[in-house]
């Protein structure tokens, strides 16, 4: 592409027509983030009234069947309408702009992946106002609970149709990805020089390819056993209840990597621009990238342990081994702070944060990869504290971290530094005075999914300590939401480059134009912006 | 591509791999065909990549390539408006819930899918 090549002619259409029949992929980014982030705000409300409901022994906030509700709502909404789906968001927005193209190598079917997600999640929550309410059988919905003679309700055949509409979504956008990055990068952008996210999308779009489609086998299966006389999961007609367990896991913990590898790409970015220097071992961050992606595929069934009916050495010893290209990563971005300029600027904090949280949930991760510890965890409050550590402290940290990194490139101004720090604040006090009391209450013996207990031992404070967190991270929320109204209203704008970042979607305007560039830089390093403005250094650097 | 074609080699060489692992230490059936259902989706995109796209070439493949190499009326192909996404979601979300909630609804969820998979064919000429 050249200065003269820009390959539009009309501008873009501002009303709502313009939006909801785009199939530029900045506004299907957008479209993709402000939904996932509707849902967040939604399932974070529902976990607020899980944690009213436990924060006395013996209340009655809401009965057992509709806290079984919420639990379920607030887990499907959180993994498969905000935290994947905020990433497939990013990528939508980012990686044509990384790899210097003008827009995803299928438009159309980007647009459609958007709204069948949408779709998805509004059938998904529509089951809520079906006579026997929403889908209760948690966000895994095990066979034989979520067979038809157990969970009689419209609602959970709601769940399977949105589930499986965000499946089938989640697949085309990772073909999209996939091919977008082989084929449509910019003259000199070589796969050695594409940045770190979009590498970490690449893998990810990988394991989507591989482990979604159980998912979706999973889901037909489970529709043919509940309305045309199927018997896949039922043992008394010589079906199998673990089979769910398998094809589920085989989605669902990939799925766990699906969550996280994006936000490893989102903290690669961000830490080399406030420690001002280039990332430390770039090869390696993507090898272990898809060393981490490789192994996910072998280890569902470390959510099996218990069962007895898996080999419990061999998923065992692959779970362990995936802490190694996990500790490679941390390795690397630790270099990469080491003896840096490092400035603490909001998309800074989150990421530290992000490092801290991750680390102690991977430490959790790695004590319940071991069957006799997994043993006495299960199915306890230590499971919940161990996920939330890897998908709240880990995820939710590095998708503020990426709000406040890209916000100025999405909509040309930047959200206001104090207000992100006491965001932050609040958030990181908030999760943890939240989260790490599960950890004990799980050891004391609570179970995970229960919606009340008894008034003994150490539950009751426990437990109202993790509620009072619960508000703190309601009130971090909230001052984001004031930040990005009043940032908005004061609309200072911003140049192109307001960090002084690297890759290449700093280049070109903020927000962007429809056909993404006007000029591009030539590409010789995964670090084209820097060299264009420093290119002494540049010429210095081997290559 | 090359790198592309040989992520996607490997990956399926490591599924082989990690299946007849797991065959041998596990005796377990239905892991063992999962991972070689994987195995085989990834065969078949590394086979596509070599049948069909092994003679490509690409500027984004040249360490030297200028910017100026990827000037020319390939770049500006590309749809920046269509109606028929939405549409296409719409149908197919009505599929979905006629299944459990109306059988018209599905069937005209479906007739809906066909009429816009015309004009798909008809906006892509």
């Amino acid at each position: 592409m050249s200065a003269a090549a820009a390959p539009v002619a009309a501008p873009p259409r501002n009303d709502l027509l313009g939006w909801i029949t785009s199939t530029d992929h900045k506004r299907i980014g957008i479209l993709y983030l402000t939904t996932s982030l509707g849902y967040f705000f939604i399932a974070g409300a529902l976990a607020l009234v899980i944690r009213t409901q436990l924060a006395h022994p013996n209340a009655t906030v809401v009965s057992a069947h509709a806290y079984a509700q919420l639990f379920t709502l607030h887990g499907t909404a959180m993994i498969f309408l905000f935290v994947a789906p905020f990433a497939l968001g990013l990528a939508n927005f980012l990686i044509p702009l990384q790899i210097g193209a003008p827009d995803m190598a299928f438009p159309r079917l980007n647009a459609l992946s958007y709204w069948l997600f949408l779709f998805g999640g509004l059938v998904i929550f529509a089951g809520a106002a079906t006579n026997e309410g929403a889908a209760a059988t948690g966000w895994t919905a095990y066979a034989p609970l979520s067979a038809i003679k157990v969970s009689t309700g419209l609602g959970q055949d709601m769940w399977i149709i949105g589930v499986f509409l965000v499946s089938v979504a989640t697949i085309l956008t990772s073909i999209n990805f996939i091919t977008t990055v082989f084929i449509y990068r910019a003259p000199g952008m070589t796969m050695w020089r594409i940045p770190i996210f979009t590498w970490e999308m690449v893998a990810t779009s990988l394991l989507v390819f591989m482990a979604f489609p159980a998912l979706a086998a999973d889901l037909l299966l489970l529709f043919v056993d509940r309305h045309l006389g199927g018997h896949a999961f039922d043992p008394a007609h010589g079906g199998n209840a673990i089979l769910w367990q398998h094809l589920f896991w085989f989605f669902g913990h990939p799925e766990v990597y699906v969550m996280i590898l994006p936000y490893f790409g989102v903290i690669s970015e961000i830490i080399p621009v406030f420690s001002r220097k280039p990332i430390f071992g770039y090869t390696g961050l993507v090898i272990s990238a898809f060393a981490i992606a490789g192994l996910s595929m072998g280890v569902w069934a470390h959510h099996m342990f218990t069962t007895g009916a898996v080999n419990n050495p061999f998923f065992s010893f692959v779970s362990f081994l995936i802490a190694v290209p996990t500790g490679v990563k941390f390795f690397n971005w630790i270099a990469t702070m080491w003896r840096g300029s490092i400035s603490f600027q909001t998309p800074m904090l989150f990421s530290i944060g992000f490092l801290m949280n991750f680390l102690l949930g991977g430490i959790t991760g790695v004590m319940v990869a071991s069957p006799p510890i997994d043993f006495q965890a299960q199915d306890s409050y230590f499971v919940v504290a161990h996920m939330h550590y890897v998908l709240g402290g880990g995820s939710l940290f590095a998708i503020f971290a990426a709000l406040f990194f890209w916000w100025p490139k999405m909509f040309g101004v930047k959200l206001y530094e104090g207000l992100g720090t006491w965001c932050f604040w609040l958030l990181f006090v908030g999760f943890n005075v939240t989260f790490f009391p599960m950890h004990l209450l799980g050891l004391e013996g609570m179970p995970r999914r229960v919606f009340t207990y008894a008034d003994q031992g150490q539950l009751p404070a426990l437990n109202m300590i993790a509620t009072l967190g619960s508000y703190v991270m309601l009130a971090g929320v909230l001052v984001f939401a004031w930040n990005v109204v009043a940032s908005t209203l004061k609309r200072e704008p911003v140049g192109a480059d307001p960090w002084r970042a690297n890759s290449l979607e700093w280049w070109t305007t903020s927000p962007p134009p429809e056909h993404n560039f006007d000029t591009l830089p030539a590409i010789r390093s995964e670090r084209p912006v820097f060299d264009a403005h420093h290119p002494d250094v540049a010429a210095r650097t081997p290559r | 591509m090359m790198i592309g074609l040989r992520l996607f080699i490997s990956s399926a060489v490591f599924a082989i791999a990690i299946a007849i692992a797991y065959w041998l230490v596990a005796h377990e059936i239905v892991g063992t065909f999962l991972l070689g259902f994987m195995a085989c989706a990834l065969i078949f995109v590394a086979g596509y990549m070599i049948v069909a796209e092994s003679e490509a070439n690409l500027h984004g493949d040249r360490d030297d390539a200028k910017v100026s190499d990827g000037a020319g009326e390939l770049v500006g192909t590309f749809t920046t408006r269509s109606p028929l996404p939405i549409w296409t979601a719409l149908a197919v979300t009505c599929i979905g819930l006629g299944l459990v909630i109306s059988p018209t609804l599905a069937g005209l969820g479906a007739i809906a899918v066909l009429v816009l998979g015309a004009f798909y064919i008809v906006q892509s000429r």
